[in-house]
């Protein structure tokens, strides 16, 4: 039903397209095809060796299949961070996002909800078909988080204890489950009728956008709201007020050693699907310097985190890493207003849900 | 053990209702079942509500909880606004967005189906409403478009369906935020002053002569017993979005549709038998505020106001009784904003974050970004 909906409105695209406005479908077309599939598909593969690397853990516990549960661990959260914020489409349906990574969550929830899992050897947890229909909190790479790593950020999963065998079974469980998800959002993409099909239909209008441009500006403000999860969400909590109040905890994954893989994932991940959308062409001459000004924030910052010293639990209030990381919620501070004002300005983009057209 | 009885509504009841509500299941897998079950003090969890599109462009009313979980999904026609809740909080109506012509009546604590209200032949909602102290009436603004007189539509609550029984002139143009005054008698509107026609969208027809204005009516009788106008040089501020304070005065934030270059004040205070007081926004605040107020609320004393910004991403709050200005937050795209506790706020934004602000000089909060959501205009406490 869906697909055939899709055919009579690409069809009906070709004859009402107005021939004075930009087709914004080949940027989009740009996106999808050298950032978000192969990134998705990225991600799909990685999350793919994580029940491999828990069962490895699991049965033999030794430092070699530690050390690889760690690299897995690792590289899934990466290339998770370099989709995360893609908040549209398959990534957000079923509720895949908070299923993958239950963020934030300042109060703690997951550890609540873990902490009844495990005192009540709850079976739901399993397995991945019984686990997916739990609560977000207790699914994703964030469960898995706490029950692998100890707060020290070394791993504990495997060891010898008394819940070993049910704490391998739920992170087993978890890890399938993850493994899923990612292969779901994976194909979501290589569809042709699935969401890329919503974005390369626009022009014209379909069920979702009026325009191209309208489907343009969703994807571009997603990329905007990602630099403000990145800032707001992820490194200011960590900052607190002043030096004497820092709290490392508050980084995303810094429990696992985590945090700056997965700050540089988010941030690369927003650099490089901006510029897979190549917006130069569209952009008047007085505003391209935009381009190369975030391409040398975007490495500024990426730049900062790779002189910290993971794990951040343990090296964040010493040295200058304090500074290093003030510095870098300015820089990603001004990478969002150089790209949410000044480039959607060139660019006559609308942006702001509120903000664009309150009441 | 908890003491079901002596509360008037049931949390376990309004778990056991979700599936009657919401056409989505977006608690089902969520963290609502367990979180708010498990949660020692269920009974007491402080709930909100706000109008929300998701990423799929399809819109409705949402109710959060305290740490920003969403635990009920409510899809509405179309684009939402404001949100009446009844005294006792049973209910809730929702409001079309203007010109909108439907508003929904949900109560959350009960297994019914919501209750789709459409407005009379010949009128539009404006997107807010309020209750009687008794809760039996609702009084929603409404446009009659054809001769562009605002006036409220006056609804009889109490019985097996909403019926109206009459409307109520708002003696101006663009009626927009209602409040009930703490006497129970008077009924506060703006009336926004902008002139608008269904057939022309949301096109402002009347920008040059504009003429806001803050009127307190008698809701038994209709009458209007005092109206106020701003001096004739700020004509372009629409008086719109209202919150009463302790002293039970109202908050009114403005939206100028003059010059972008000028610097109006944006803030004023209105109470019945006194000249409006306008407040000062410090200049460098108010440089990047791009003119525009978009929610007002008071903390739960009343001792505190906020003021969003959405254009600006700042919300701005006030110490009530002396109207000075206490601080700012910067929240991208903030508006909603709703009290918690005795002096937080939790303030929704169109990014999907509820963050909590205890302390406009410590940094927001972020409590919940649940995903494919943003945020409309309002969020209002709701219990």
């Amino acid at each position: 039903m869906r697909r055939l909906l899709f055919a009579v409105l690409a069809v009906g695209a070709v004859t009402v397209q107005p021939a004075f406005a930009t087709d914004y479908e080949p940027k989009l077309d740009n996106l999808i095809e050298t950032y978000i599939k192969p990134q998705t598909s990225a991600f799909a593969e990685t999350a793919a060796k994580l029940p491999a690397a828990v069962r490895a853990v699991c049965a033999n516990g030794d430092a070699a299949s530690v050390e690889t549960f760690e690299t897995v661990y690792s590289e899934t959260l990466r290339d998770f961070a370099h989709i995360h914020f893609l908040r549209f489409g398959p990534l957000i349906d079923n509720d895949r996002l908070s299923r993958l990574a239950f963020l934030p969550d300042p109060r703690g929830i997951t550890q609540r909800q873990i902490r009844k899992v495990l005192a009540s050897k709850d079976k739901d947890a399993l397995s991945a078909t019984t686990l997916k229909d739990k609560s977000v909190a207790v699914q994703g790479l964030t469960a898995l988080e706490l029950l692998a790593f100890d707060k020290d950020s070394a791993v504990r999963l495997g060891q010898a204890g008394d819940d070993k065998a049910f704490t391998c079974g739920y992170a087993l469980a978890i890890s399938e489950n993850l493994a899923a998800m990612a292969g779901e959002i994976a194909e979501g993409w290589q569809d042709p009728d699935g969401y890329s099909a919503v974005l390369l239909t626009a022009e014209g209008g379909n069920e979702r956008f009026h325009t191209s441009k309208e489907a343009l500006e969703s994807v571009f403000n997603a990329l905007v709201t990602g630099l403000i999860i990145a800032r707001d969400q992820d490194v200011l909590p960590a900052l607190g007020t002043g030096r004497d109040k820092a709290k490392a905890t508050r980084f995303p994954f810094s429990r696992s050693g985590n945090s700056v893989v997965y700050l540089s994932g988010e941030m690369r991940g927003v650099q490089e699907a901006l510029a897979s959308l190549e917006l130069m062409d569209l952009t008047p001459d007085d505003f391209t310097w935009i381009y190369n000004a975030v391409d040398f924030e975007f490495d500024n910052a990426v730049g900062l985190l790779e002189t910290l010293e993971p794990p951040l639990r343990q090296s964040f209030e010493e040295g200058d890493a304090y500074d290093k990381v003030a510095v870098l919620a300015i820089t990603l501070k001004s990478l969002r207003d150089t790209i949410a004002l000044e480039l959607a300005g060139a660019l006559n983009l609308a942006g702001g849900f509120n903000a664009l057209d309150g009441d | 053990m908890r003491s079901m009885g002596t509360k008037p509504l049931s949390r376990r009841g309004f778990l056991a209702a979700l599936g009657g509500l919401a056409t989505l299941p977006a608690f089902s897998g969520s963290t609502l079942a367990e979180s708010l079950l498990s949660r020692e003090a269920a009974e007491g969890v402080p709930l909100f509500v706000s109008a929300y599109k998701l990423e799929n462009g399809d819109y409705g009313v949402g109710v959060v909880d305290d740490l920003g979980q969403v635990l009920a999904r409510i899809t509405l026609p179309g684009r939402g606004h404001g949100v009446a809740i009844s005294p006792d909080k049973s209910r809730f109506v929702a409001f079309a967005r203007r010109p909108g012509t439907f508003a929904v009546v949900v109560r959350p604590f009960q297994d019914v189906a919501p209750e789709v209200l459409t407005a009379e032949p010949g009128r539009h909602y404006y997107g807010h409403g309020c209750f009687s102290a008794d809760g039996n009436l609702l009084y929603a603004v409404e446009n009659d478009y054809a001769t562009a007189r605002g006036v409220l539509g006056v609804y009889d609550m109490s019985g097996r369906q909403v019926q109206r029984i009459g409307e109520i002139e708002t003696h101006g143009i663009g009626p927009h935020d209602i409040l009930l005054a703490p006497d129970g008698r008077t009924l506060v509107v703006a009336n926004g002053g902008i002139m608008t026609h269904p057939d022309k969208g949301r096109e402002k027809l009347n920008l040059d002569t504009m003429a806001p204005t803050v009127v307190f009516l008698d809701r038994e009788t209709g009458d209007l017993h005092t109206g106020h106008a701003l001096d004739a040089s700020l004509h372009q501020l629409s008086l719109r979005h209202m919150a009463l304070d302790g002293q039970g005065r109202a908050w009114v934030g403005g939206q100028f549709e003059g010059p972008e270059t000028d610097q109006p004040p944006l803030v004023g205070i209105f109470s019945r038998d006194e000249a409006p007081i306008l407040t000062e926004i410090p200049t460098g605040i108010a440089s990047g505020l791009q003119n525009y107020i978009g929610s007002v609320t008071a903390n739960a004393s009343g001792d505190v106001i906020a003021t969003s910004a959405p254009r600006g991403g700042q919300t701005l709050f006030w110490k009530a009784d002396t109207g000075v200005f206490l601080g700012a937050e910067a929240i991208a795209d903030g508006c909603g904003v709703a009290p918690i506790d005795q002096g937080s706020f939790l303030i929704s934004d169109g990014n999907g974050a509820l963050s909590l602000v205890s302390d406009p000089a410590q940094p927001a909060e972020i409590l919940a970004r649940p995903p494919g959501i943003s945020w409309d205009n309002h969020m209002f406490a709701l219990s």
